[in-house]
């Protein structure tokens, strides 16, 4: 019953916000008469009309999208927490490292692609990359973090048991490390999608963002397409997201948010 | 009984001083301290706050050095008995790991020792019944009071079979009733362990409570400035709070606060 309760505002919100597109979209159509109106915001109804039709095809390249981008996720957390790992364990290893890491995400992604392309010469590859590219710098910083945040007296409880280093990091530092790791990956995995669809758009053969471009050249006789594609791929990010936040439900169930009961403290 | 107890040295201190350098000055928060604990003895480091009785638990535990004096554990340095996982330590946070169940907490000191699984277990439950909490096995530590994860904070700490248990002003942060029923739980726990117990406490009715002595150090440097005998039978029960034996030790140990200042 409370479910529900809570349910109805955001079902009148999303339904009050369609019904401003679908009013501004006509406004700007038959009222303003404004120059390629439909392009500057279709009307809604045919948009997800279009959704229907080629629902097939848009679900096959995004498909494809998805998958490097889940691939260079992988890739790029993976780095991410080795990197996180090694800096927490060396201050000499951190010092080292950190400068470049920042440097790194001062490089234009858009200027950085068509390098990776010309090294990797593989459309699929290159995605990968710039996917794990983007992913790896907010999952290592946050995770970094999550790693130091254990408190003094965590440690020398670690410390008063003679554990041993391996120990304290598997049993302390990496378990304190989670919500970190996890708030680094959930900033990373929508990231992740629009890097690969970036890449998709300077010139790939499949592909969400290929879709996107080519609906783009054809004009306006395409317009519902290409909004068709715009959407699917903020879906994408949005399960993108979705999935790494059920994931954390899974893997880090202790933080404040997810507690049910008890907790007076 | 108590003489013959005091007959083999746990712990032993011989002039033992821990100065810090901060920017300028040098801050001497213990000066020239020289003790002996017995085996199977429950001493206080009764003191206000800046006498060092922190430091000196830190120092027997081997989390902090001293400057300058001989420490011998056991017959051993401090560092030696901490690798020999002699040490239980309750701190005076609970400092409980979240991502652990109540009963994972207690057998994290057994998994850091190799004891095997079932035995950890079967070690573990015996704790919880001991500390009356074996309901709450399952919990997680958000879900206790500030009393009950103390209580399982105590129940790690003799999950590793200590030798020598040290505490940290661990009621500091309770109310005073759930202080004294706390303070009768220990007694309860510690008559079936009986390890060597050092306590520190800024409150001389629980210093007087629970020791057999009490180590009273001073301020500003800290030094031990008196070491009062706690003639109380055991069991203690909560009725010997208001006994006349009670406050008259409570009066001596003021008293010698006022000596030492």
């Amino acid at each position: 019953m409370k479910a529900q309760g809570r349910q109805v505002p955001v079902l009148v919100w999303g339904a009050a916000l369609l019904m401003l597109w679908e009013a501004v979209s006509w406004f700007l159509l038959e009222w303003a008469e404004v120059p390629m109106a439909q392009s500057k915001l279709p009307y809604i109804h045919k948009v997800l009309a279009t959704f229907g039709t080629y629902g097939g095809v848009l679900a096959a390249e995004s498909r494809i999208t998805f998958a490097n981008a889940a691939g260079g996720f992988f890739l790029g957390a993976a780095a991410g927490a080795l990197l996180a790992v090694l800096m927490s364990a060396s201050k000499w290893a951190e010092r080292l490292a950190f400068p470049y890491a920042v440097a790194s995400q001062m490089i234009p992604i858009l200027g950085l692609a068509p390098i990776v392309f010309g090294i990797v010469r593989d459309e699929e590859a290159a995605r990968m990359l710039i996917a794990a590219y983007i992913t790896f710098f907010p999952v290592a910083l946050n995770m970094l973090r999550g790693l130091k945040s254990v408190s003094p007296a965590a440690l020398e409880l670690m410390r008063a048991c003679a554990a041993s280093p391996w120990s304290v990091y598997w049993k302390l530092r990496f378990p304190a490390s989670l919500p970190g790791l996890f708030s680094g990956l959930k900033i990373a995995a929508p990231l992740a999608v629009t890097g690969a669809i970036l890449v998709e758009l300077m010139g790939a053969s499949r592909g969400i963002g290929v879709m996107m471009l080519r609906n783009l050249y054809y004009g306006p006789s395409h317009v519902y397409m290409f909004w068709s594609t715009v959407i699917v791929g903020a879906l994408l990010g949005i399960a993108s997201y979705a999935i790494v936040s059920g994931l954390e439900r899974i893997a880090a169930p202790w933080q404040p948010e997810f507690r049910t009961k008890g907790g007076g403290r | 009984m108590e003489a013959a107890a005091r007959i083999i040295p746990e712990i032993q201190l011989e002039h033992v001083t821990m100065e810090y350098a901060s920017d300028a000055s040098r801050v001497t928060a213990l000066q020239n301290v020289s003790l002996t604990i017995a085996k199977g003895e429950f001493v206080s480091l009764l003191g206000p706050s800046g006498c060092g009785k922190t430091t000196l638990l830190r120092i027997m535990a081997d989390l902090a050095q001293p400057t300058s004096g001989e420490l011998k554990v056991a017959g051993k340095s401090a560092r030696e008995a901490r690798l020999a996982q002699k040490y239980g330590i309750v701190f005076q946070n609970p400092v409980l790991y979240d991502w652990r169940s109540v009963k994972a907490n207690i057998t994290l000191p057994m998994e850091l020792k190799g004891v095997p699984r079932a035995e950890r277990n079967r070690k573990a439950m015996e704790l919880l019944d001991l500390v009356g909490l074996a309901k709450f096995a399952h919990h997680y530590p958000w879900q206790l009071s500030g009393g009950m994860q103390q209580r399982v904070a105590i129940a790690r700490a003799l999950a590793m079979e200590p030798e020598i248990l040290l505490m940290d002003e661990p009621f500091s942060a309770l109310d005073e009733f759930n202080r004294e029923r706390l303070n009768e739980e220990l007694l309860t726990i510690w008559s079936k362990v009986r390890n060597t117990v050092v306590f520190v406490t800024h409150s001389i009715p629980e210093a007087i409570f629970l020791s057999d002595r009490v180590f009273v150090l001073s301020p500003h440097p800290g030094r031990l400035s008196a070491v009062v005998d706690i003639p109380l039978p055991r069991p203690r029960t909560k009725e010997m709070r208001n006994s006349e034996e009670f406050f008259r030790l409570i009066a001596r140990i003021r008293d010698s606060f006022e000596e030492g200042v």
